[in-house]
């Protein structure tokens, strides 16, 4: 059956724009050494230089900061779905009761103010375990806390548009088990809560600067932050390219992870 | 607080070897006034070289091998070439972290990695914070060599701080965008500035913000004691359009969104290179009506663990090599009167620097000063300014 | 039915003593989460209001009363009006979407490439977005100049990229992608069959949607706003690099109480103002909840 997507078409492309249109603005600040102030027919491809991003790519800096950025990335959103997956099942199909309290704990996060995170666990770790907060892998019950609101609302997104009830019932009363239930039925449908929760806890580790830079740990952002002053053209096209490379990667991922589960949700009941 | 004279009348040297030990708490050059004194002026350099800083705290701080730094950018005061000639006169690494960080930072980082390796072992401070680090008990006591030569307004009476350099408050013009460069406070208001000119941040929160707004409420009639006229006339140039809303930063500097922005005299010079690489001229203009100087505190962090190494760094932004460093960058040494005497100041070297009549008899605001203006400007910022 | 203790499932509710054993058993389930988060999120939570409750220094009044008070509570509203404005435009642009993509379904990379470059954009802030914008449409922005070039004075027209209005469409930049991926489940989640039955049934597209597809929605949407307010409510970089109208966020204040450069003394009126950001996002969580089990009643 054909539906009109014309509509469809046209507000992607205005949000497309919306979206691009910024960033080649940014672009072309860090690319082209002339204030637009200077900016006209005779001066438009003067100037062009990739120099900065050069330098800025290539630096040791970068490359430290960034490989420490990704590892802390992987492991918190590891550590996330490890902890959330389980409880966020384990509230939708036995214990509903739960999801509100669980719901409200997910949003604090936004309110506390890093600072305070930071102020109050160290003064926790200080009486218990002082080096904690030495290695940068301290950095991943941080990440998890802060992706928190992210991922919980993804999974609980998934979960509550699979008809949960239905599918549970008729995989218990075909004799599957809890685990089998789990295993099979459940986590396929939500998969792509999965994915939207751990791209966006990836996204936050790699963009959050606060708590790194309070607990004086070198992170991308604070490599960027760092060349800012000095180069600041340079920075932004680094920031470009991780924007691109990001995305880019994300989609490719999002779209290895999608084949599965396509199949499974057009099976309407 | 009465702006002395430093002494000028003698030199205490140091019996190095043997107050060593002693001298590790109390200062590798402090001295007792039993110690021989002699005027040293023609074999100045040469006894400064041999004594100064003391062998034995070069060579522990050799043995530790790195110095943990905080939050010292670049640009700011040329401690990228302090950094580099610390580096390279002694082989000791010093990292910074949190380069772009604040004051309250630079104290969230001293206490939460308290007793760690990574703890930072020198911090560089607004006078406000160096208040607070004193009040928490955590500034180490450290007199560098050379003390003596630092004027009494730029270091604490009881050792624990020192303020290695000062800058003026400057109006920096971005010529290529502005034809004609204001060059005080009341030029500011004239209409032709509309939507160009900007502060640095919000006052509570950036320090050059707030020397801003000091340095026009002198302009207006006010004082150290008295803020408020500071206050109104950005009030006055938010009213009438001229006061930018726009946040400066290195890039809206170049892209010509901030042309006319107000800021230490020593954050111009790290951005000459790149303004140059993109066409535009720069003029630093410190105003005429209100001339107000700003200076940050510099000292050892108790109980990190690199304290020899960072009493080293102490007396490197102290030393000629510092403070020839910080003369590049735009801000006046604490040493600044016996560097000249000495003759070691050239004129090219000077270029970044505010007209020395401008810095001679410099006051700084005291403590309770600034205690006193930061309560009226929390107060009536946001109602008079910020809310508008 | 009298069995021992320890034998069978759910007869342990026989025994009273028991009773609150049982009652709490579910609840180890979410042991594990509830143990990090109170390790990593409540006790600082605890902290600050431990701090907020103390009185500022120079003050005889807790620090809560006086963060609840002139310039302190108009920020407070200010940042709330921010956060209502930009979650209700991020709602409704960020679910439209949603629904565009999962419509254009056949296009091939176009998810991909929607949901690799959503989840960027809506974790993107601070300093790069604000100057993004700023070199687009600020006073010495790219497209200011371009439209200009044709006749379009923007600073004319009274429109300035540090304004309210401009700090809404930066925000706007990550408050729509974060909807599009929170709502794309959902919307999946919308069978084609529902679709078909009721086209089949005679109803308009527009019947659809409003008999169907939205009261369908409405829980995550409900949901979706209220991450997309708690988002605008915590942000401060993105304000504070864009503009100086920045610092009437309560957010932006708290930095000044507590990572500043200039005032000192007054952490516990930093703390303070979290606090009430904290209660303000309790009280938003409540008035959403019971929206929701209004909402999910259509669904049974």
């Amino acid at each position: 059956m054909k539906r009109n997507n014309a509509w469809a078409k046209f507000l992607l492309l205005v949000v497309g724009a919306f979206y691009t249109l910024p960033m080649l603005a940014m672009a072309r600040f860090s690319f082209q050494k002339v204030p637009v102030i200077k900016l006209g027919w005779s001066t438009l491809l003067k100037n062009w230089t990739i120099g900065p991003m050069i330098d800025a790519v290539t630096s040791a800096r970068f490359l430290e900061a960034g490989w420490l950025s990704v590892r802390l990335a992987f492991l918190s959103v590891l550590l996330s779905l490890l902890i959330l997956v389980p409880t966020t099942v384990y509230v939708h199909v036995r214990f509903m009761r739960a999801r509100a309290f669980v719901e409200l704990l997910s949003i604090l996060p936004f309110v506390v103010p890093p600072i305070a995170l930071v102020v109050g666990i160290s003064s926790a770790m200080r009486s218990t375990i002082p080096s904690f907060l030495s290695s940068p892998f301290s950095l991943v019950p941080f990440y998890v806390v802060i992706a928190l609101p992210f991922s919980f609302r993804s999974l609980d997104v998934g979960l509550s548009s699979i008809d949960l009830k239905t599918l549970v019932e008729a995989s218990r009363s075909l004799g599957a088990g809890w685990m089998r239930t789990v295993s099979s039925v459940i986590l396929p449908n939500i998969k792509t809560g999965v994915v939207s929760a751990s791209f966006l806890t990836f996204a936050v580790v790699l963009g959050e600067f606060t708590i790194a830079s309070l607990l004086l740990k070198f992170t991308l952002p604070a490599y960027l932050a760092e060349a800012q002053g000095n180069n600041p053209q340079g920075t932004f096209t680094v920031g470009l390219l991780l924007i691109v490379v990001s995305a880019l990667l994300l989609g490719v991922m999002n779209r290895i992870t999608r084949g599965k589960s396509q199949i499974v949700s057009t099976i309407g009941i | 607080m009465p702006m002395t004279q430093h002494k000028k009348v003698t030199k205490k040297v140091q019996i190095a070897l043997g107050l060593a030990a002693a001298g590790l708490f109390l200062g590798a050059c402090g001295s007792s006034d039993s110690a021989t004194e002699t005027s040293v002026e023609a074999t100045e350099t040469s006894v400064m070289a041999a004594d100064c800083p003391a062998a034995d705290l070069v060579d522990a701080a050799k043995a530790e091998g790195q110095v943990n730094l905080i939050t010292l950018p670049d640009t700011w005061a040329n401690y990228k070439g302090i950094l580099a000639s610390y580096r390279d006169k002694y082989g000791i690494a010093n990292p910074v972290a949190n380069p772009d960080g604040s004051s309250a930072d630079e104290l969230t980082a001293v206490e939460t990695l308290a007793g760690q390796p990574d703890m930072p072992d020198a911090v560089d401070v607004s006078p406000a914070f160096a208040q607070e680090f004193d009040a928490k008990g955590l500034w180490e006591p450290y007199e560098p060599c050379l003390w003596d030569e630092i004027p009494e307004t730029l270091k604490d009476p009881a050792g624990k701080w020192v303020a290695a350099y000062y800058g003026l408050m400057a109006i920096g013009a971005n010529t290529t965008v502005v034809t004609e460069v204001p060059t005080s406070f009341a030029a500011l208001k004239d209409p032709m500035y509309k939507g160009l000119v900007s502060l640095n941040g919000d006052p509570r929160e950036s320090g050059a913000a707030f020397a801003a707004v000091m340095a026009a409420a002198i302009a207006n009639g006010g004082s150290f004691d008295d803020i408020l006229p500071g206050i109104k006339y950005f009030a006055e140039l938010k009213k009438s359009g001229n006061l930018s809303a726009a946040d400066v930063t290195a890039a809206s500097v170049i892209s010509g969104e901030t042309p006319l922005v107000l800021d230490w005299t020593y954050n111009y010079p790290g951005m000459a290179t790149v303004l140059a690489e993109n066409g535009i001229t720069f003029q630093v203009t410190v105003p005429t009506d209100g001339v107000y100087g700003g200076y940050y505190a510099q000292g050892v962090v108790k109980n990190s663990p690199h304290q020899n190494a960072s009493k080293l760094w102490i007396n490197h932004l102290i030393s000629d090599e510092g403070a020839l460093g910080y003369i590049v960058g735009g801000a006046i040494p604490a040493r600044f009167d016996a560097l000249v005497a000495a003759g070691k100041v050239t004129p090219e070297m000077m270029t970044n620097l505010p007209d020395p009549a401008l810095t001679a008899g410099i006051k700084f605001p005291s403590a309770e000063q600034v205690a006193k203006a930061k309560e009226v400007l929390t107060a009536q910022w946001g109602p008079l300014v910020a809310d508008k | 039915m009298n069995t021992t203790v320890w034998s069978g499932r759910g007869s342990l509710s026989e025994r009273a003593p028991l009773g609150l054993f049982v009652r709490l058993r579910p609840w180890l389930g979410i042991l594990p989460f509830a143990m990090f988060v109170g390790a990593f999120l409540l006790w600082p939570t605890f902290s600050v209001f431990r701090s907020a409750m103390q009185p500022v220094e120079g003050s005889a009044k807790p620090a809560m009363l006086e963060a609840i008070s002139g310039q302190y509570l108009s920020s407070i509203l200010f940042s709330m009006r921010m956060s209502a404005i930009t979650a209700t435009l991020g709602m409704v642009i960020g679910t439209l979407v949603a629904i565009a993509v999962v419509s254009l379904d056949r296009m091939r990379g176009l998810r991909n490439l929607m949901v690799g470059y959503s989840a960027v954009a809506a974790n993107l802030g601070g300093i790069p977005l604000a100057f993004a914008f700023v070199a687009s449409l600020g006073m010495q922005g790219l497209y200011t100049k371009m439209l200009s070039a044709i006749g379009i004075d923007l600073t004319d027209m009274g429109f300035k990229i540090s304004d309210f209005s401009g700090i809404v469409i930066v925000y706007l930049y990550f408050q729509i992608p974060l909807m599009t991926l929170v709502m794309l489940p959902a919307v999946d989640g919308l069978k084609s069959t529902l679709r078909e039955a009721a086209s089949n049934l005679g109803a308009t597209s527009r019947q659809y949607w409003k008999n169907i597809g939205i009261p369908l929605l409405t829980p995550s949407l409900l949901g979706g706003f209220l991450l997309l307010f708690a988002n605008a409510f915590s942000a401060y970089a993105t304000a504070y690099a864009l503009s100086s109208r920045g610092s009437q966020l309560v957010s932006v204040q708290i930095r000044f109480y507590l990572q500043g450069n200039t005032i000192t003394g007054k952490s516990n009126l930093g703390y303070a103002l979290a606090a009430w950001m904290i209660i303000v996002m309790v009280v938003a969580m409540s008035g959403y909840l019971g929206l929701r089990r209004v909402s999910e009643r259509w669904r049974r």
